[in-house]
């Protein structure tokens, strides 16, 4: 079909956006296996923080993300160490409802002091496009693909070389193994946590300028998130970006193909787990089934 | 003594709130009829929690039953019929969906059960022919029935509810859960077939949910697939029976009462304010799961402990009527 | 321990419970969305009442005072039907105002019939509120229907492009798009125009392009967007990167919002809309019998911008003179009489700030509407340039837009 140049980079640029959702809450279930309802209000945060950049200090979301990010990855400590570290041990409901209860909570402060309206922030690159014959690619969505793509091999890099980041795999590997092989394991979950929450800031920075931002964004791609992870498989970076990639073809092929598609693209990430849980629990490339 | 104190005060407590459907005040009527709903679907959230099930989508079962029940409602059948027909639907979505995550546990389980309620309402966006769509279905004029019976069956619903999960606990059925809870595989060994448990389990959850879903739905008279497939439905269904006490019988009773006589309080005392009233609500969550994490049960039978023990240690030896405490209760 | 927490809870209960038999005090319920998806509405309408009351002052009304009684419906509908039944049964109020969204209202019909009271929807356009309680005598509607939309919108379009444009439609799944779908295709046919497309998408989806590829392969020449708040700023971003070559991009209600104009930036230029009202553009006289409510439109924007330091939109002047009438009509009646209330209110034929309050019978059967009359405006460097009515619209041109 003469929709199908079109049709793939759209694909392509999707997934970008989705492995950006995906990356911090890949990193937080898989390390820490916390079940974290927290992570779409990071989002949110992260994409208020650039947008009060914007307009108040005139600052470029893309040039305040890396402060943004260290801002997230602080607070995201913290948080840890203060409130879920307790919860660690405890039954995974109440992981599930204290990190829902606060994500009430922070989705509410946005609201009392942001109010409602949606907004968006509009640095000049938010419109820019490049057109072709048959394809347009539209500017903003590319540089999230960029800033998905940098993310994703400085995170790989990271759990591969960096020291910590190997510990992280030995902590996500066998808890106990690496307590006796003196790694700071409570430090380590806290920090590991930060860092998602940093991803999560840096995915909310760049969401700001493609689409709208309103306190209540969170939830949405925070199910997204948990579809994704469970198609590419827990505890794989490399599952969640090839997750990330897979639905938004999925969805994209959906909404070009089907009538009415855009309707039941949503409907698309829900089938494509149920198939990936019934077919094949530990995901594409899922390495731990978790319990 | 002390447990049949509690007994007895059950029995006057349901008493009361049949008794509560027949004064006219309809404003404790409908908070009554809200906390008698809420009994349900948390108890319905228990049941599936104590053989290791955690669902995260309850609206699921809730919304099929608001939908059946309010279409059969509105091609004329009687009242008993559209909540039977809620019942089935509910308990037919729990065998289907038993039988599709016979292998899954724990976390995936949970994210399946979201997934199963997200869906649901994506289905019912795209089939306005059947479900009304966005636009909402209104249950017909001539069908609604009268508020008392609503009530009276509500508060009726609720005791039935607790009474099935006080029976259940009785049952050899009980302690199959609780060891599936804690190891399904060693519980297979013991020749727990799991996959009849959870398809037993979550069909029952699954009708009183649907069943409460079409109740509610007939005393609302309005749905829409954002109203059917409400996440605060989900949300309740769990913070009741942790709250109120995991696990026991009596902690999804308690559990409710305080959830819905917190979220009216919030809102009425802090509601002129935007938002202001749902962060109180999740800064309580966060607090309660900190804080008290057995629930309000768990802290009063910590108490209890606690005066038994500095009773003996006052008069010196075990206190004359201290009983072994009854596995469930 | 907790039976410390019963009597709390409690008590509390209580306290928001208590009827206020005070015989010399009457009180109007304004139950409107003060949290959830719809707060953008209901907060505006809300300090649209407030400000009526501020105005009002002291002053009472047929030898009683008035009390406004705010409750949060919280954009849920189980809330709704709570704060209804509350507002109505216990403490026995005759005259509400609110909600302003169409599924909040629908919701609230169910306990709306226990005692039938005076309600003012400044909202929901939904035409099933029409059908379910349009023809009951204490039910008015103050807020157009989406045929009222569409009506004037085709009419408008007409007068500028002529017969024969082709016409391609985005529309949300939710129960604005759906409900305002068919009315487009109905209206616009008649009118002359051309149906080329019609794209459903979802709330909150973050990717358009399919969507707009499709509309851009029928090579429409007017492009009608039925969304709402942030579907209503994607697509006019993604609309605005995309170079879609379509010359007129209609946002229908959306484009009048400040907060969708400002979160779209540039990509707004050449944006058509409607709504009741704009600010600053007419000027409704002052009215010589109320003129402490009731004063000139220029005169209200003035104090009401002193007050809340924002401009006003249609939300607050809408309940501002809902509030209004509600008032003068209590007076009229000579206190709480709900029916003799509910007669003056009907009968009410004056001007406001808003526009004259007269209420008629619509094609759909409402018995008391008002206000149903639209402005069509584009957006052209930033500012609203009225095009319709044309007894309004002086000498206005019709721009294309930039992409």
């Amino acid at each position: 079909m003469s929709f199908l140049p079109q049709a793939i980079v759209d694909a392509l640029l999707l997934g970008g956006i989705y492995t950006l959702m995906v990356i911090g809450l890949s990193v937080s279930l898989g390390i820490t296996r916390v079940i974290n309802f927290v992570h779409g209000e990071a989002i949110m945060l992260g994409a208020y923080a650039a947008y009060w950049g914007l307009t108040l200090l005139k600052i470029d979301p893309l040039l305040a993300l890396p402060i943004v990010a260290l801002l997230g990855a602080v607070i995201g400590f913290l948080v840890f160490k203060g409130l879920i570290a307790p919860v660690l041990d405890a039954p995974q409901e109440n992981q599930i409802l204290l990190t829902f209860g606060l994500g009430l909570v922070l989705q509410n402060i946005a609201l009392i002091l942001w109010t409602g309206n949606e907004r968006s922030s509009n640095p000049p690159y938010a419109f820019s496009s490049f057109d072709f014959d048959t394809v347009s690619i539209p500017g903003g969505r590319l540089i999230a693909v960029c800033a998905a793509i940098i993310m994703v091999v400085a995170l790989f890099i990271w759990l591969k070389y960096g020291e910590w980041g190997r510990a992280s795999r030995a902590l996500a590997e066998n808890r106990d193994a690496a307590i006796l092989m003196g790694i700071n394991v409570p430090f380590l979950y806290a920090f590991t946590f930060g860092l998602a929450s940093a991803l999560a800031a840096a995915t909310g920075v760049i969401c700001s300028f493609i689409f709208a931002i309103t306190p209540f964004m969170g939830f949405d791609m925070l199910v997204k998130g948990f579809a994704i992870i469970i198609l590419g498989g827990l505890g794989s970076i490399v599952g969640s970006v090839a997750g990330a990639f897979l639905l938004a073809f999925a969805e994209t092929t959906v909404a070009y193909y089907v009538p009415s598609g855009n309707g039941w693209a949503e409907a698309v990430a829900f089938v494509v787990m149920f198939i990936t849980l019934i077919i094949r629990p530990r995901g594409i490339v899922g390495q731990v089934t978790g319990q | 003594m002390a447990t049949q104190l509690i007994r007895g005060g059950s029995i006057l407590l349901a008493l009361a709130f049949v008794g509560l459907t027949l004064i006219s005040y309809p404003s404790i009527n409908d908070l009554a009829f809200r906390v008698a709903m809420l009994i349900i679907v948390a108890t319905s959230w228990n049941i599936m929690a104590n053989a290791g099930l955690v669902s995260l989508g309850h609206s699921a079962f809730w919304g099929v039953g608001a939908y059946v029940g309010l279409l059969t409602a509105n091609t004329g059948m009687p009242l008993g019929v559209s909540i039977t027909f809620g019942f089935l639907a509910g308990g037919l979505l729990g065998i289907l969906l038993a039988i599709a995550t016979a292998r899954l546990r724990g976390f995936f389980f949970a994210i399946c059960t979201l997934g199963l309620s997200e869906g649901l309402r994506v289905v019912a966006l795209m089939l306005p022919n059947i479900t009304g769509g966005a636009v909402g279905l209104f249950l017909a004029q001539e069908a609604r029935p009268p508020l008392k019976l609503i009530f009276l069956l509500g508060s009726i619903g609720a005791i039935l509810a607790v009474a099935i999960a006080i029976v259940l606990s009785r049952l050899p059925f009980h302690y199959a859960c609780r060891a599936m809870r804690n190891q399904e595989r060693a519980a297979q060994m013991l020749g727990v077939d799991p996959r009849i448990y959870r398809a037993r389990v979550m069909a029952l959850a699954g009708a009183l949910a649907g069943a409460a879903g079409s109740l509610n739905a007939m005393y609302g008279g309005y749905i829409d697939p954002s109203i059917a497939f409400t996440l605060r439905v989900t949300i309740e269904s769990q913070i009741a029976p942790i709250l109120g006490g995991l696990y026991t019988i009596a902690g999804p009773v308690l559990g409710s009462g305080v959830i819905v006589l917190l979220a009216e309080w919030t809102r009425l005392a802090f509601g002129a304010n935007e938002g202001l009233s749902q962060l109180i609500f999740g800064g309580i969550l966060v607090f309660a799961i900190l804080f008290m994490p057995l629930g309000i049960v768990g802290v009063w039978t910590k108490a209890r402990a606690r005066r038994r023990r500095d009773s003996s240690m006052v008069r010196g030896g075990d206190p004359p009527d201290a009983k072994p405490r009854r596995a469930g209760a | 321990m907790y039976g410390r927490l019963a009597i709390l809870a409690a008590a509390g209960f209580v306290q928001g419970t208590l009827i206020a038999h005070a015989q010399d005090t009457i009180k109007i319920g304004v139950a409107l969305e003060l949290s959830g998806r719809f707060v953008s509405f209901g907060s505006y309408c809300k300090d649209g009442v407030e400000f009526a009351s501020e105005l009002y002052g002291n002053t009472t009304v047929a030898g009683k005072r008035v009390e406004f009684i705010y409750r949060d419906l919280q954009s849920d509908a189980q809330t709704t039907v709570t704060a209804f039944t509350e507002l109505l049964s216990t403490q026995g109020i005759n005259y509400v105002i609110g909600p302003t969204a169409s599924p909040i209202a629908a919701a609230a019909i169910g306990p709306w019939r226990q005692t039938k009271p005076i309600w003012l929807v400044p909202g929901a356009s939904t035409t099933t509120m029409e059908t379910e309680v349009g023809a009951e005598p204490t039910f008015f509607h103050t807020y157009p229907y989406a045929y009222h939309y569409h009506e004037t919108l085709s009419a408008a379009l007409r007068h500028y492009l002529g017969e024969g444009k082709r016409v391609a439609v985005v529309y949300v799944d939710d129960a604005y798009g759906r409900t305002h779908l068919p009315l487009v295709k109905e209206y616009f046919t008649k009118a002359g125009f051309e149906i080329v497309a019609e794209e459903v998408m979802r709330a909150n989806s973050p990717d358009l392009n399919p969507v707009l590829s499709k509309i851009r392969s029928a090579r429409p020449d007017i492009l009608i967007g039925l969304v709402q708040s942030t579907d209503a700023v994607t697509l006019a971003k993604q609309v605005h990167t995309r170079n879609m070559k379509i010359p007129y991009l209609v946002g229908a209600a959306s484009t009048q919002h400040r907060e969708w104009q400002d979160a779209v930036g540039e990509a707004q230029e050449g944006w058509i809309g409607l709504g009741t009202y704009l600010p600053h553009l007419v000027n409704w006289p002052a009215n010589p019998e109320y003129p402490k409510i009731f004063m000139s439109t220029s005169e209200w924007e003035r104090l009401f911008e002193a007050r809340f330091k924002r401009e006003p939109n249609y939300d607050d002047i809408m309940c501002y003179t809902n509030a209004g009438q509600l008032l003068i009509a209590l007076e009229k009646a000579g206190g709480d009489n709900k029916d003799k209330v509910a007669e003056e209110l009907a009968k009410l034929d004056t001007m406001s700030p808003f526009g004259p309050t007269k209420f008629t019978k619509t094609r759909g059967g409402t018995r008391n509407q008002a206000f149903s009359s639209m402005l069509v405006f584009q957006r052209h460097q930033n500012k609203n340039i009225l095009l319709y009515p044309l007894s309004v619209a002086k000498d206005a041109t019709l721009y294309q837009a930039p992409r």
